[in-house]
């Protein structure tokens, strides 16, 4: 055996920081798989999916969610779709296929992303600042997801739970969004 | 200007990449007798119209998808757009014969 | 004496007073005023000098229209020239400043200007300074420069914060005068998501600056209570101090929030370090343009000096601020509003010395006590140097007054609506255009920007538009009724200057245009309205023209002899009002100028104290400095040798790399790539070249297969974005049909090359020892899934850019900072060194591979030396149009090796080769330099070159001519394999 170790960082170190009205926190304990469909292999996949996690194939911008793992899966692209799950080891693609077998194509996505969670009541407030789409709960309720572009940089973002949203987005310039959305932070924080 | 995606609704065009006329979907046959010619006028020759105009839009920072959109080059209107692959489909479609599915188009 | 002229009432809050500067001078105003109702209230009239003729100017309007009372803001960083006065919210501590002019205000030399004022006509500039031709840069330029421009910069950066934003609504009221605040009030009501945003600090429009009633009660209490009852409301979001600047495609608005302009420098006071400034991008269904009406003058001799105001202006500042603008106000007017200056003024016992109506016939209203009154009357000159004294009328009568309150009439604010294709069209009865024409996408139009004048028209307007709006997009609207009003008078006659005056009349007060400017230019030829514009500067100062516009089109019609919707209007653009620059550019400034991407191995970079270069928007070390080493070469000669003698490691995770897979992925790949990809055997990686459609060189990489279905490719840093919507491109549009799935992978590996002889001793010890690397197991090209560092999961390439005994190796970017770190503990006992870009490109050139330099578009395969690497046998992007008689000809470039002949000569990329004894121009151009390098290895200057037939002329000594550097180098034609062109080196 090799006298070394290697150890697994985050791409923002844990980050954590409240301001008034809202709080940022970074996520690290999900794995991601993209899940390609094969030509005419949508019925087979949505089968399994759905004996494997109990989980349906989602149209585009919303989010299906799982109790097992707490799994939720939505649409990245025609015919790609994200699996997102608890799980911090190194094969989150074999856990997947352990399930899903050769009905799709997968892809390991876990260390692509950094995840971020702003929530409080002020969320909307900072988002404004940077997400150019309507995060109206009215428009995009609690499991609606998008991608698109913050501050020049492509992040998906998922609307969990009342007054809170995932942002995802890529993991090498974790630093400049992290930026954005600490100065839309300050920017709309309420003073006193 | 805003871009209704046949799947995800409206979307500023910041998410978008610009490519060209539709035409570049139709790519000759490289076993043709003339191929190269066919891919001289593909490659070089556009109509440039003042009105509608059928052009290649790229969804980059969305779903990534590859859309036809139709848009009036004098007014920025856009009255439709529809996805690439489902164009390149009917395209191949019609080519091969078959009955042309109708794509997904909307406004 | 302080605020001399502050008479009761209005909607001041007297509780708080505010102290301010005025050129140094301490004032006092109240919570609620603007600087200029401030300055006013002070009993200030002249607030600046005209742009061109340095004339006295006072306060002429009380909104955005502003063209005169430009002032200076703060000081320091902080000053903002060209300020409007009416529209700067007073605040404790605004420092404000007179502008244009030396020597003081009262005083001013360059109002020698004046006096010169012939020469200084419509198309001065352009007649003038034509000649001598040198004197433009030496002198005339110099001295226009210093004697135009109103006020000054700073110089310094700007300390404030700007901010961008993003709004989404249903509905989108512009403007909350009382149309506006009666649209919000329907669609709110019906439950529709409203934005109603106002220019102003104070919501209310009009209503704020008169004293009608609605709704059985004061204007100003009705607001009051729309804007309670709007603030209720969870859907209605209401917005001061806002402006719709411009309207864009589909509908979106551009608006600007001046959200803290009103407080104190925020340096001093830390928690208020929020953005000066917001630009909102809004997304509407429907917008309800209720921007009102501006008020425009007349044109007569003289009409510029302080004291001379818009009428409706002159009540604003009564009614609204207490703040009287004189003691004795005369009124000049064309129409029924005019008057009600006159009424509203003398209801608050202001002395009216007269009331000059050009129309003929019967006053409409009330004279007012004591009040000349004059119909079918003319002003044809006014007296006074720093103020106006006097007004004498055409038949011969001089009235005394300090105040003289113009009003030509109201022009609907139209601008917004003609932002996309709207042309507005003539009102013959009001006098004035309205919209017209196609209007902007969603665009409604209501109130007296729709050319309702009466307060009763525009309630009604404002509460029906509001109802369709929501009607149209679903909502049910309210039976709620409008309010009402008394229905007031507003006739009007056309009238646009006092033919008779003999004195300057003025129609652009801030770009000192006149009556005599448009019709000169007429008299010159300048027929076409755009002309006249450009030719006499009219409408082109901060204020766009909005109180100057429509008088001088109708001279100019007048001059034509045509009407003025056959004169037509100038195109309005945007921004309605100015935009500052830093508006714009929002967060956009210094390092938030574009988001950086770091690489895995960064932090740790950054500790061994790492140059850092940007390749796009990476950041990537460029070398790394030892301790001694002074100069970049020592540190990039030693990671050369160092990694040629033992071993070296990179980072070159910036590399891109597209995750392959589907049954179609092989088939797919042959078709991008113009080589063969097909028979690719599992475990192997191929070099690939990619080509443009037209036969030019797109990219260049490897593609590894892990499995019959699944590749990884790379790409080079660079063309990463590029490459991969491009096949996406093939893929969505070209071979839809194929089972074929792209997915980028670049995040998710960190990647480092691991090069030279000790290469694979260095990686053994990290490899877990179950994976057989030797060169038996694991040759040149080969690829695998491995585990390292007991059981994390890798990808291992031996592929080598360097030319040495390479391995590139990835892991899950979790692990990117512990591996480097690893391998160079690991590689400690081998001397392992890091190697930045400067080193990796030195190697590659050592090598002759190719790189983004030799890759510029230009070239093609054959180029490059790889032709018959372009299969000719199947289908691929590039292939049929690469054949080309002209990329094929015999006497095309090649790519080679350069070394000069001195050798201690230094090469330089961008050199031109030309044969010995010819000119070095255009005509013996034979190719150029692309790359060059010191090469430790040789101990020379080393370089890669395009040359015609290059590859026929090895051993050959042309010249690489550098005019441009003034630089000339005597080089030898080499093959671009400087080192180890047999290749025994990387398949050690």
């Amino acid at each position: 055996m090799p006298d070394y170790t290697l150890t697994a960082s985050t791409p923002l170190d844990g980050y954590s920081r409240d301001f008034v009205g809202v709080s940022i926190h970074e996520v690290n304990d999900r794995a991601i798989v993209s899940i390609a469909v094969p030509k005419h292999g949508e019925r087979e996949l949505a089968k399994l999916l759905t004996s494997s996690y109990q989980i349906e194939l989602p149209k585009p911008g919303i989010l299906s969610v799982a109790s097992r793992d707490n799994v939720v899966l939505f649409n990245m692209a025609q015919d790609q779709y994200f699996l997102v799950f608890d799980y911090t080891g190194n094969t989150a693609t074999s856990v997947v296929r352990n399930l899903l077998g050769d009905t799709a194509y997968l892809t390991d996505q876990s260390d692509s992303y950094v995840w971020v969670r702003i929530s409080g009541t002020n969320s909307r407030c900072l988002l404004e600042r940077i997400c150019p789409l309507d995060i109206h709960p009215s428009v995009f309720p609690v499991g609606s997801v998008a991608r698109t572009v913050m501050e020049h940089l492509g992040t998906t973002i998922i609307h969990d739970a009342e007054d809170s949203f995932l942002l995802l987005s890529a993991r090498s310039s974790a630093h400049s969004f992290l930026e954005a959305i600490e100065t839309s932070a300050a920017n709309t924080e309420p003073v006193n | 200007m805003i871009i209704h995606h046949p799947l995800l609704g409206p979307r500023d065009a910041s998410e978008f990449v610009y490519k060209g006329d539709a035409s570049l979907i139709n790519r000759p046959d490289w076993q043709a007798d003339n191929a190269p010619e066919l891919f001289h006028d593909y490659l070089y020759l556009r109509d440039n119209p003042a009105g509608e105009h059928q052009e290649l839009w790229y969804h980059e920072q969305g779903d990534r998808s590859w859309l036809v959109v139709t848009r009036n080059t004098l007014t920025h209107d856009i009255t439709n757009v529809e996805l690439a692959r489902d164009v390149a489909f009917a395209k191949q479609a019609n080519k091969s014969g078959r009955v042309e599915k109708s794509g997904r188009g909307k406004k | 004496m302080s605020q001399i002229n502050r008479i009761d009432g209005g909607l001041v809050d007297r509780t708080q007073k505010l102290n301010f500067t005025f050129d140094g001078q301490t004032l006092e105003g109240y919570a609620g005023d603007t600087l200029a109702s401030a300055l006013l209230a002070n009993g200030h009239k002249m607030v600046g000098r005209s742009f061109k003729y340095h004339r006295p100017r006072g306060i002429f309007s009380a909104g955005s229209e502003e063209p005169n009372a430009l002032v200076q803001l703060r000081s320091g960083a902080y000053q903002e020239p060209n300020t409007r006065a009416t529209i700067t919210e007073l605040f404790h501590g605004l420092e404000a400043t007179s502008q244009n002019h030396r020597g003081s205000l009262k005083y001013d030399f360059m109002a020698v200007n004046d006096l010169f004022s012939s020469f200084l006509s419509a198309g001065f500039y352009y007649k003038t300074f034509m000649w001598p031709k040198a004197f433009w840069e030496k002198f005339y330029e110099p001295v226009i420069r210093a004697a135009a421009g109103l006020g000054r910069l700073s110089g310094e950066d700007d300390p404030d914060i700007y901010d961008k934003g993003f709004l989404h609504c249903d509905v989108l009221v512009v403007g909350a005068g009382p149309s506006g605040l009666s649209a919000a009030l329907s669609a709110g009501r019906a439950g529709a998501r409203v934005i109603l945003m106002d220019e102003d600090f104070h919501m209310g429009g009009r209503l704020n600056a008169e004293i009608l009633s609605v709704d059985g009660q004061s204007g100003h209490e009705w607001t009051r209570q729309a804007i309670a009852e709007l603030s209720a409301m969870d859907n209605v979001r209401l917005m001061t101090r806002t402006t719709a600047y411009g309207a864009y495609d589909h509908g979106i608005i551009g608006a600007l929030e001046r959200a803290t302009d009103h407080l104190i420098s925020s340096s001093d006071k830390p928690n208020l370090k929020k953005p000066r400034q917001i630009l909102w991008r809004v997304y509407t269904e429907r917008t309800i343009l209720c921007a009102g009406s501006t008020e425009r003058p007349i044109a007569f001799g003289n009409n510029d000096r302080p004291g001379i105001m818009l009428a409706g202006a002159v009540r604003a500042y009564v009614n609204r601020w207490g703040a009287l603008p004189g003691k004795r106000v005369a009124v000049f007017t064309n129409n029924d509003d005019g008057w009600r200056t006159a009424t509203d003024l003398a209801e608050k016992g202001v002395e009216i010395t007269a009331v000059i109506d050009s129309r003929d016939g019967q006053p409409p209203v009330d004279v007012p006590n004591g009040a000349a009154v004059v119909m079918g009357g003319r002003i044809v000159d006014t007296q006074g140097r720093h103020g106006i004294r006097s007004i004498t009328l055409s038949n011969g009568q001089k009235i005394p007054t300090d105040c003289l309150a113009v009003s030509g009439g109201w022009s609907p604010n139209v601008q917004l609506t003609c932002h996309q294709r709207g042309r507005p069209t003539w009102r013959e009865d009001i006098a004035a255009f309205v919209p017209g024409g196609e209007l902007p996408q969603g665009m409604m139009v209501a109130g007296a920007a729709a050319g309702n004048l009466s307060l009763s028209s525009v309630l009604q307007d404002g509460h029906d538009l509001g109802n369709q709006a929501v009607s149209d997009l679903g909502f049910n609207p309210t039976a709620a009724v409008a309010a009402i009003s008394e229905e007031e008078t507003v006739g009007i006659s056309a009238f646009w200057y006092v033919k008779e005056s003999k004195a300057r009349s003025w129609l652009d007060l801030q770009n000192d245009v006149t009556v005599k400017d448009v019709k000169l230019s007429h008299q010159e030829g300048f027929r076409s309205v755009e002309h006249l514009k450009r030719y006499t500067t009219l409408g082109m100062a901060t204020d766009q023209g909005k109180t100057a516009n429509i008088p001088a089109l109708a001279v100019m019609a007048e001059c034509t002899g045509k009407s003025i919707p056959e004169t037509g209007t100038t195109i309005f653009r945007p921004p309605y009002t100015p935009v500052a620059i830093g508006a714009l550019a929002g967060r956009a400034r210094g390092k938030d100028f574009r988001p950086a991407r770091l690489t895995p191995s960064h932090a740790w970079a950054e500790e061994q104290g790492a140059v850092f270069v940007e390749t796009g928007i990476w950041y990537r070390a460029q070398w790394f400095p030892k301790a001694g080493e002074t100069h970049w070469r020592q540190s990039v000669d030693r990671e050369v040798t160092q990694t040629r003698a033992s071993v070296g490691v990179c980072d070159v995770t910036t590399l891109g790399k597209i995750d392959i897979q589907g049954k179609d992925a092989a088939e797919f790949l042959n078709k991008v790539y113009a080589n063969a990809f097909a028979k690719l055997p599992v475990g192997k990686v191929r070099y690939g070249i990619m080509l443009r459609e037209d036969g030019i060189m797109m990219d260049d990489g490897t593609s590894a297969r892990f499995s019959d279905n699944h590749f990884v490719m790379t790409t080079t840093t660079a063309n990463a974005v590029g490459v991969f919507r491009h096949m996406e491109f093939c893929r969505q549009c070209l071979w839809p049909e194929m089972d074929v799935h792209l997915i980028s992978s670049t995040e998710q590996y960190a990647q480092f090359a691991v090069a030279g002889p000790n290469a694979r001793k260095l990686l053994q010890k990290v490899v877990d020892s179950y994976h057989d690397i030797s060169n038996e197991a694991f040759p040149f090209m080969a690829c695998g899934e491995i585990t390292v560092c007991d059981g994390v999961p890798a990808r291992l390439f031996r592929i080598s850019f360097s030319g040495e005994l390479a391995y590139e190796i990835a892991v899950p970017t979790r692990y990117g900072d512990s591996l480097v770190r690893t391998l160079m503990a690991a590689g400690e006992e081998f001397d392992v060194t890091a190697y930045g870009t400067e080193a990796l490109g030195v190697m590659r050139i050592e090598k002759g591979h190719a790189a983004g330099n030799e890759l510029n578009g230009q070239t093609t395969a054959q180029d490059l030396g790889m032709g018959r690497m372009v299969s000719k046998k199947k289908d691929c992007i590039g292939n049929t149009l690469s054949e080309r008689e002209n990329l094929n000809r015999e006497d095309g470039l090649s790519l080679v090796g350069l070394r000069p002949v001195n050798r201690s000569d230094e090469l330089k990329a961008g050199a031109h080769f030309i044969a010995k004894g010819k000119a070095a121009n255009m005509t013996n151009d034979e190719g150029w330099m692309s790359s060059v390098a010191f090469s430790p290895s040789l101990g020379h200057s080393i370089g890669l070159g395009f040359i015609k037939q290059g590859n026929d002329r090895m051993g050959e000594i042309v010249r690489a001519a550098d005019p441009l550097r003034g630089s000339e180098v005597e080089v030898e034609i080499v093959s671009a394999h400087f080192i180890d062109p047999e290749g025994e080196r990387l398949r050690a």
